[in-house]
């Protein structure tokens, strides 16, 4: 394993032009996340934390600055290029879960890897990541739909997973369960990051927040010391 | 792969919905199959007809000239080609055939006690029919005594190989044995024997004092040559003033085939309406279909599906209607074509030919892209969203 910092931010401004005057979202944010981290990002609303989440996750690019992810700088990627980037190297869990209605479990664990592979259905592998989650294996060929908040949060852990990532990217992770069923996934969280998983969790509540190792505090677009 | 799976999946639960759009295209491509295949089908109808006539070209005199024959009685005005200058349309077309072709009507009689009847009578050189004339039954005639007669006449007057017909009125003329009868040959420009009697040219020279003839047939043996010989007739006959009409018959058949053509194009166009309606209602449903998708979209391009892979998961759907329907519409396209041809042309012969059923084809081929056509654009709109955008569509 290397030792590489598995995502750094530098300099980091994110400028949204809009009719009415530019709204700057980051004014120079700088951070590193190393390897086997549990980092939690919390700030009031409309402090940069989206915005935050989305360049960390690869969905835009920066107005200035540099972010590395993995040792790769992604200033000049082209659109295929990032796309391969979080196909490959993070994985997405959503406050709305976000599973696909139309395929079973298996299917949508496996899909990344069938995005990566270019073949078909492994259920193999799907199998695994799916009881790596603590999923009961009488739900892997239901669809979204017929499973619990926390099946599906359990479900999404695991297409997050399936591509081996480096980082583990979350979006209020939480915020759509209830405190029990939200709990027993930050359990599941705090397992996988014991494993050696590194994790990212945009939240808003301090409770969740407790759960990780290392919190940075965002205000007006500032990384708050 | 996984986004052909979910094209289908997505089509199986819109059930409804994929079954109109899929009935647009059905319905496109039966109205241009079927048209195309009418069209085709009486194009083939009439080529049948003229099919024999095709080879040649056709010398008649000069309809406004002034009026010649030298043997015949004062004040007749009937125009002839001289042997001169039948001797000179034969060197000018040589090595093809230049057949001289005598005719007349003629009023006759089909054994004792029938009705007089009147048909045309031609006269023609025995060596020079069988390249003509195909024969459906006894013998090509080659004495003096002996005719031909065409399948119609034969048909309708009861004529059998052996029979006698007396020409002439009370048989002045002599009498002809039957020894052949000429296979049907439709509509023609050189002659028509359908309904007629052809003797030797002897017999007819003989019995009418001819030494002229009424037309001459040029059997071009290289259709790329017709329009050569037709020149060289006219330059070397109509050298001083014009004495022969030329007409050469593939060009007339051309001009048919160009008028059914345009017909078939213009009936083909009024099917093309329908289908670009049809193609209409598959872009308002893949619009539908992209627009109440765009999250789903935007989930699978942050968690890395490309582009192109999402443009796929459209374009298979937008293919699979496009395909399924035009197939049907093809099967329907083919029984309708059946039903219209029996309903209009009393048969259904035609329908088989290649050059109709490639109608389908086209039907089907046309079905298809304006299916793709109307599925890229919102597949395109779709997965040039914003991924951020689309995460947060509700």
């Amino acid at each position: 394993m290397n030792d590489e910092p598995v995502m750094v931010f530098r300099d980091v401004v994110k400028v949204y032009p809009l009719p009415a005057g530019d709204v700057t979202a980051l004014a120079g944010v700088s951070f590193q996340v190393d390897r086997g981290e549990f980092i939690s990002v919390m700030g009031p609303s409309g402090s940069g934390k989206s915005t935050l989440l989305n360049l960390m996750g690869c969905l835009g690019t920066p107005t200035s600055g540099d972010i590395w992810i993995s040792g790769v700088r992604t200033r000049d990627m082209t659109d295929t290029e990032l796309t391969s980037l979080r196909r490959d190297r993070i994985g997405f869990i959503f406050q709305y879960f976000n599973l696909f209605p139309l395929l079973n479990i298996i299917e949508n664990v496996t899909f990344p890897m069938m995005l990566k592979t270019g073949k078909g259905v492994d259920p193999e592998r799907g199998k695994e990541v799916l009881r790596a989650v603590q999923l009961d294996d009488s739900l892997f060929t239901h669809t979204p739909t017929e499973l619990s908040g926390g099946q599906q949060q359990r479900v999404a852990v695991a297409r997050a997973l399936i591509n081996n990532p480096d980082i583990l990217l979350c979006d209020e992770p939480t915020g759509n369960l209830d405190s029990k069923t939200g709990a027993g996934i930050m359990d599941l969280m705090t397992d996988l990051n014991h494993k050696g998983t590194t994790i990212i969790m945009v939240t808003h509540d301090p409770n969740i927040a407790a759960y990780s190792k290392r919190t940075i505090r965002i205000t007006d677009g500032r990384i708050a010391l | 792969m996984i986004f052909w799976e979910i094209a289908k999946r997505n089509l199986r639960i819109h059930l409804l919905r994929s079954f109109l759009a899929m009935l647009g295209i059905v319905i496109g491509v039966v109205a241009i199959s079927t048209m195309g295949i009418l069209g085709n089908s009486m194009v083939l109808s009439v080529s049948d007809s003229l099919r024999t006539v095709g080879d040649s070209v056709i010398v008649t005199p000069h309809a406004g000239g002034s009026a010649r024959g030298f043997g015949e009685g004062t004040g007749s005005t009937t125009f002839t080609i001289s042997e001169q200058e039948f001797q000179q349309i034969k060197r000018v077309s040589a090595p093809n055939l230049a057949i001289p072709v005598l005719r007349t009507s003629e009023r006759m009689k089909l054994g004792v006690g029938s009705e007089d009847l009147v048909a045309m009578v031609y006269g023609l050189n025995p060596d020079d029919v069988p390249s003509m004339l195909i024969l459906q039954e006894g013998d090509y005639n080659r004495g003096n005594s002996g005719c031909l007669v065409g399948a119609t006449f034969a048909k309708d007057n009861n004529v059998k190989v052996g029979s006698r017909i007396s020409m002439g009125k009370d048989g002045e003329k002599g009498t002809l044995r039957v020894t052949g009868i000429i296979e049907e040959r439709g509509m023609a420009f050189d002659v028509s024997t359908d309904s007629a009697v052809v003797a030797t040219q002897d017999w007819f020279e003989a019995t009418y004092d001819r030494n002229d003839y009424d037309q001459v047939v040029v059997k071009v043996k290289n259709l790329d040559e017709i329009a050569d010989v037709k020149v060289a007739i006219e330059k070397q006959v109509n050298r001083r003033e014009t004495v022969v009409d030329v007409m050469d018959t593939r060009k007339v058949m051309e001009s048919i085939f160009e008028a059914f053509g345009q017909i078939t194009t213009f009936v083909s166009a009024i099917g093309g309406i329908s289908m670009i309606v049809a193609g209409v209602s598959i872009l308002n449903i893949m619009m539908m279909s992209v627009t109440e998708r765009i999250k789903e979209i935007g989930i699978m391009r942050s968690i890395g599906a490309q582009r192109r892979e999402a443009i796929s998961m459209f374009l298979y759907e937008a293919a699979i209607l496009g395909v399924v329907g035009s197939i049907i519409g093809g099967l329907l396209s083919l029984l309708g074509g059946y039903a219209i041809s029996s309903l209009m042309l009393q048969t259904t012969r035609y329908l088989f030919e290649p050059s109709t059923l490639v109608h389908i084809v086209y039907g089907m081929a046309f079905g298809i892209f304006v299916c793709l056509i109307c599925g890229i654009y919102p597949a395109w709109r779709a997965v040039n969203l914003n991924p951020i955008d689309a995460l947060r569509h509700e």
